[in-house]
């Protein structure tokens, strides 16, 4: 069974004012899997939201299905399970830290006493907001309410948590902070949905990623996959190449890059082999040969500038 | 259900506004402390007139503060459905495992409750107070606690309506000041005035229609000052008499505000339920 499961999910809006139909999702199908750390990428108006919304029935498709656990998500009982942290959240400002955890854990179906109390108490110190549960939520920073909302989506102890930019506003010391404790959940065999617009996060933090570009799913795989650059190698050598073994090499690959110490080849494996032979008959001493990766913003901007133009 | 409800509670509790409520109701029942004299000049009226005397001043403070309080009342509780419904608190809400209806139900019943206990407070307050004060024991006015809160719990349905549709506070106070204080009266003397002045059968049409559809504020607090009095009401349709000038109202404002109350808040679950956010 998969932990989220969706096929063919269609979501059309229709414009306020100009009563113009906009498409948010096309036929939509994926699946994640218990234990994964799934990012969805995407650049504004991709989709990513209108994906979760749909996933917790806040809204709902124009077609198509979604299931969480096996269970339709049209049925409210497919959330118990659930942890989420919406972007921009709002907790009522009228309430302390830690009454702000007592409550979303009843709506989470966790019943008031000391077994709610200490998983308060555990959450609370994880987030280094001990101190602060007494105080009302409108003294909290930025950084604090997004902690504070992190707090509140793990509270219930859920198999699967869908954090909307989890990181927004936490300055870098907390950043890590939470990278950790996602990945002490993901430990734990729990299921992590991220949407983030810092890509180098999600690249160091999930296991596969899918990225969405007007409503279409362009690509998804595992993110090692993904940065792998094919047919792109470096090769270091000991000594500066010479003007003849230059010549030689672009003889084998024009396209090559050659600098003092390094050659750069696109052409593919049998070539990068016919550059170490000319390197090596050359009598030049080789350093190291490595297969070229792109960061996954590299990726991330190339896929979506492709798709832009096709 | 407790938990939304509770916090609708605490959500009240929070507001700046329930103070100034409270202090209100606080200067009302220290008026009755101090300013209502039970007291005859030769000493200790009959228990006849003690119960004359405090059923009027019962019912007379009712046909003052009816209205104002049930308008004061929506005005404290009318943002309760347009803030659930800011973007970050809707969606946490709806992600939980919670059906829909109850998230709506629960904080209609938050707000009616907390209502409810401010009646029992105010008038509660007043019935003791009168009660202490003149030594005629009668329950019949504690009624009223019930019938305000009815009558708070029919208007506050519009009010509910109003905050799922336009999330606009200031809309639904404004719909609920025009249907308290204008249209309805108007609605309920439409026969004894309206019709005396517009003979066209449209409009008289008209005019009825909308008595017979919308909520009657106003006639639960002729319903709830007849049980205190013990005045005869009548089943579907209120009468005058034209030789004594007595008005005896009917069940039927009741019944069909009740009925408003169901189809309203029957449309605002469904259409709550549909909703995307």
């Amino acid at each position: 069974m998969h932990v989220i499961e969706t096929q063919n999910l269609y979501k059309e809006y229709t414009q306020k004012f100009s009563k113009q139909k906009v498409n948010a999702l096309n036929d939509f199908t994926f699946n994640v899997e218990q234990g994964e750390i799934f990012g969805l990428l995407g650049p504004n108006g991709a989709g990513k939201t209108t994906l979760i919304k749909i996933l917790l029935a806040i809204t709902f498709p124009t077609n198509g299905s979604a299931k969480l656990f096996g269970t339709d998500v049209k049925n409210h009982k497919a959330k118990t399970k659930v942890g989420y942290l919406p972007e921009n959240h709002k907790f009522p400002s009228y309430l302390t830290g830690e009454q702000v955890l007592s409550y979303y854990g009843q709506l989470s179906g966790m019943r008031a006493g000391s077994e709610m109390n200490k998983r308060i108490d555990e959450m609370l110190g994880m987030m280094n907001l001990t101190q602060w549960r007494k105080t009302k939520i409108k003294k909290y920073s930025k950084g604090m309410m997004q902690k504070l909302g992190l707090a509140q989506s793990m509270l219930s102890d859920p198999d699967l948590i869908f954090l909307d930019e989890p990181t927004d506003g936490v300055d870098p010391i907390g950043r890590k902070e939470i990278r950790d404790i996602l990945a002490q959940i993901k430990s734990r065999g729990k299921t992590i949905f991220l949407n983030s617009h810092l890509l180098s996060e999600v690249e160091m933090i999930c296991d596969r990623v899918a990225i969405l570009n007007k409503g279409d799913l362009i690509k998804e795989g595992n993110v090692e996959d993904l940065t792998k650059a094919e047919n792109i190698f470096a090769v270091h050598t000991v000594e500066t190449l010479t003007m003849e073994i230059k010549q030689k090499v672009l003889a084998i690959d024009g396209n090559a890059g050659i600098g003092e110490k390094e050659i750069n080849t696109e052409a593919g494996i049998d070539k990068l082999n016919g550059i170490i032979d000319t390197l090596r008959s050359g009598g030049v001493k080789i350093q190291s040969v490595n297969q070229k990766t792109n960061t996954l913003e590299e990726l991330f901007i190339n896929v979506i500038k492709k798709d832009n133009t096709n | 259900m407790l938990t939304i409800i509770q916090n609708t509670f605490r959500e009240a509790l929070a507001k700046k506004i329930f103070i100034g409520y409270y202090i209100f109701y606080a200067i009302v029942i220290l008026i009755m402390i101090f300013l209502v004299n039970m007291d005859s000049v030769e000493g200790v009226m009959s228990l006849a007139d003690s119960k004359m005397l405090v059923h009027q001043v019962e019912t007379g403070f009712l046909t003052i503060s009816w209205n104002l309080i049930i308008f004061f009342s929506l005005i404290s509780t009318a943002s309760f459905i347009p803030s659930m419904l800011e973007k970050g608190t809707i969606d946490l809400l709806i992600s939980k495992p919670i059906s829909r209806p109850m998230i709506l139900i629960s904080k209609y019943l938050g707000a009616v409750l907390f209502v409810f206990i401010s009646m029992v407070f105010l008038l509660g307050s007043i019935w003791l107070i009168l009660s202490l004060k003149s030594g005629f024991w009668d329950p019949t006015f504690l009624l009223s606690i019930l019938w305000l809160t009815l009558a708070f719990a029919v208007m506050y349905s519009i009010v509910v309506i109003i905050g799922l549709t336009t999330q606009s506070t200031v809309v639904a106070i404004l719909v609920n000041f025009f249907l308290i204080f204008v249209l309805c009266p108007v609605l309920s003397v439409r026969e004894a005035v309206v019709f005396s002045l517009v003979t066209n059968e449209t409009v008289r049409f008209v005019f009825d229609f909308l008595y017979y559809l919308l909520p009657k504020p106003g006639e639960f607090r002729d319903v709830t000052t007849s049980l205190i009095t013990g005045d005869t009401i009548n089943m579907w349709k209120s009468s005058s008499n034209a030789e004594t000038g007595l008005f005896t109202v009917s069940w039927l404002s009741p019944i069909s505000s009740v009925l408003f109350l169901l189809v309203t808040m029957a449309y605002s679950i469904y259409f709550f339920s549909k909703k995307d956010y």
